[in-house]
């Protein structure tokens, strides 16, 4: 739960956005309807209905993903978080669709300072805060809709993106030193670099925005970006509909 | 007025490509609007709040601005259905079955659910058929199968507007939190004929009660700060808190009428708010007040038949701070027993300050009384507020209100040879089990035929002991004689 004085210090506004994201991933995945929807109980959060897995597991998988993200923006080096639904083994297991929360834009602030108050919280920002994410969740379950159907049997994951290796504040972004070994990213996926513009599968093939959330410190853009594997995915699977992987 | 709704669904429902809040560098930004909120689905309820029409008439406006949105461009705009109607019974079951699966139609039955269950195995054998009244809330694409279910429709209107299909139809509570958020202020006695809510015309504002609390609380006020010393105002403080912190606390099961409010109000604390024993001795000294200003003599409070009854579990515990509290309250007892016959032999002082206390009990009683005869649970016991005038007000519009108000009998007292005699009213504590089983206390002012000399017959309860000290503090004023009371002598010449 938020803290009773949500977005005052850094470590309040990451625990509040953690909540979200929890609560997110739990809509993505009924929306989506990568488990049955019975498995899904009615809950209220931000005085908003929403739906959360009952399965223990999917729930704990859920919370250590969430808690390894957090231990990430505690850093401040967190660009991007995104939960990717890939296609079932059959269809090739390719990234179908991209839920994505760009968190660069959250302060930057050096490591011992987590639990330092801001220097200016404008105004109610507790309420602002919930409308905001009310309307997301809204926004999101109505996006659900208008994304084409997806095949039976997807999973999903979490992700992060890190921020490109700036000096910041003395830290590395970069994970060195991390256990398992590094790949290079494909060319068609390169961020923009200087004189290098974006890959061209970036972004997707169609991008549809949820919303921008700005309350306080608390600034973030979602958005959702359909791949081009899901195209073929779609082609491929209607003749074949009927098939239960 | 009629165009109004065009424009305000077509803002709030139909800009599928509406995103709100982007940063003024994206190009979306343009379609950022005054609402932040970013409303996708419209209910006719929250459109009769927006634009202050009646219900009604914003389920036409829906109905208008989807076939016309539909007929332009098919699918633009997506509508939920409630259908009104009645069904068999052995259709209700298929539904109550497929609701736990089904998260299209949500079922809300008007009959008791437990009827499914045992239907599958009776569903040949039954006889009556009873008509299930059933209401449904329906996509428009399973509005035909969902009709299907009635027997004899009574009612179809749209429920809401929506750009695209809802999978999860719970989304569309959040309708009635807006509208509970933005509209909170009105006040609905007034609303409802515009907004076309479903009214009682049996209801009225719980106002009087409010103020019928008030008013008991004022008068309990009022005696005790004349009768006591300032040192009692601290626990009168406590007993308006305790009263406070009862708001709206209707506990059903445990109504007790206990003959007064407070105690009522701080029973209902105790079990439901203060659970911790440090509560349990303020109580006790709070209880020992109010029975002190409402019983006959503080004696009784001591040697009270407690059998069961819930408002006299304290008394043995009042009973020791009271004989702390001896001597200031014996002031107030004294009152209530004198107050209710015309003071006839006293030439002391004391009789103009016992005159307004007598008028003051006086409606204290004929309050007691309406308020035995009520049978509602007081609802809400808010602050006490100013007292002064709201007295006078509350009397004359509880008098007004009470439309079968017993006349109060005067109390008639006739001084012969040196003794009162007459009849008067006297509390009687009567304890009643309830039809829950739950034990009720009653404190009932019962007729009683007196005798000044036998101090005895007066009151069942009260040891003379105390009575005789209490009597004999007052002076002139009410001695009885034959009680070793040296005033006693000169209450007879």
């Amino acid at each position: 739960m938020a803290s009773s004085a949500p977005l005052t210090t850094y470590a309040s506004l990451i625990s509040t956005f953690t909540d979200f994201l929890t609560v997110a991933i739990h809509t993505i995945l009924y929306e989506r309807a990568i488990y049955p929807q019975t498995s899904f109980l009615s809950a209220r959060k931000y005085n908003y209905p929403v739906r959360q897995s009952r399965h223990p597991k999917v729930c704990q998988w859920i919370n250590d993903a969430v808690s390894a993200v957090e231990a990430e923006l505690l850093t401040c080096s967190v660009d991007r978080v995104a939960v990717v639904i890939y296609a079932p083994e059959s269809l090739g297991n390719k990234p179908l669709e991209l839920f994505m929360f760009d968190v660069s834009r959250f302060p930057v602030i050096p490591a011992g300072e987590t639990t330092t108050p801001f220097e200016q919280t404008s105004g109610n920002v507790a309420v602002d805060l919930e409308e905001q994410f009310r309307a997301t969740m809204s926004k999101l379950s109505v996006c659900g809709t208008s994304l084409k159907h997806l095949p039976a049997s997807c999973t999903f994951t979490v992700a992060i993106e890190l921020k490109d290796d700036e000096p910041n504040k003395g830290r590395l972004n970069a994970p060195i030193g991390h256990p398992q070994p590094w790949v290079p990213v494909p060319p068609n996926l390169q961020r923009s670099r200087g004189a290098r513009k974006d890959g061209a599968d970036l972004g997707g093939v169609k991008t549809t925005p949820v919303r921008a959330v700005e309350a306080g410190e608390c600034v973030f853009e979602m958005w959702i970006e359909e791949g081009k594997a899901k195209q073929n995915v779609a082609t491929r699977a209607e003749p074949s509909s009927g098939e239960v992987v | 007025m009629a165009d109004k709704y065009n424009e305000y669904l077509a803002v709030n429902v139909l800009n599928e490509d509406r995103v709100v809040g982007f940063p003024s560098h994206s190009p979306l930004a343009e379609f950022r609007c005054a609402n932040d909120r970013g409303v996708v689905q419209v209910s006719y309820r929250s459109l009769s709040r927006a634009l202050k029409v009646h219900s009604n008439l914003a389920k036409h406006m829906l109905y208008d601005f989807h076939h016309k949105q539909t007929a332009k461009k098919p699918g633009s705009v997506h509508a939920t259905y409630l259908i009104a109607g009645t069904c068999r019974p052995e259709t209700s079951i298929q539904a109550n079955e497929v609701n736990g699966h089904d998260a299209e139609d949500s079922v809300m039955q008007s009959s008791p659910p437990f009827r499914s269950s045992s239907m599958p195995q009776q569903e040949e054998s039954v006889e009556e058929d009873v008509a299930v009244k059933l209401l449904l809330l329906a996509k428009e694409e399973d509005l035909e199968e969902a009709k299907a279910r009635f027997d004899e429709i009574t009612s179809v209107h749209i429920y809401s507007l929506e750009p695209t299909s809802l999978k999860d139809l719970q989304v569309l509570s959040d309708c009635n939190r807006e509208i509970r958020s933005k509209y909170s202020s009105e006040d609905p006695l007034e609303a409802w004929k515009q907004y076309g809510t479903i009214q009682n015309p049996n209801v009225k504002a719980c106002n009087l009660l409010i103020l019928f609390t008030i008013y008991t609380d004022s008068i309990i006020e009022k005696i005790k700060s004349q009768a006591t010393a300032s040192s009692r105002t601290t626990t009168l403080a406590k007993d308006e808190k305790t009263s406070n912190t009862k708001p709206g606390d209707d506990t059903k099961p445990s109504r007790r009428a206990s003959g007064s409010h407070t105690p009522q109000a701080e029973e209902a604390a105790t079990p439901s708010s203060k659970k911790t024993t440090v509560k349990a001795p303020t109580l006790k000294r709070d209880k020992s007040d109010i029975f002190k200003s409402f019983a006959k003599s503080k004696a009784k409070l001591i040697t009270e038949d407690s059998a069961g009854s819930a408002g006299a579990s304290s008394a043995p515990e009042s009973g020791e701070p009271s004989a702390a509290e001896d001597e200031p309250m014996k002031d107030v007892s004294e009152d209530e027993q004198e107050d209710d016959f015309v003071l006839v032999n006293s030439k002391d002082t004391e009789v103009a300050n016992r005159r307004s206390k007598a008028e003051k009990a006086e409606r204290e009683e004929r309050l007691r009384k309406m308020m035995e005869e009520e049978d509602e649970p007081m609802n809400d016991a808010p602050s006490v507020a100013g007292m002064d005038d709201s007295q006078e007000q509350l009397l004359t519009q509880k008098t007004e209100s009470q439309q079968s108000a017993e006349q109060e009998p005067e109390a008639t007292t006739t001084v012969s040879g040196g003794r009162r005699r007459g009849r008067r009213r006297v509390m009687k504590k009567k304890t009643v089990k309830d039809e829950e089983g739950y034990l009720v206390t009653k404190e009932e002012p019962v007729w009683e035929s007196f005798s000044e000399e036998e101090p005895v017959a007066k009151k069942v309860k009260m040891p003379t002991a105390a009575a005789t000290t209490a009597k004999g503090k007052k002076g002139g004023g009410g001695g009885k004689p034959g009680q070793g009371n040296i005033m006693s002598f000169f209450s007879k010449k």
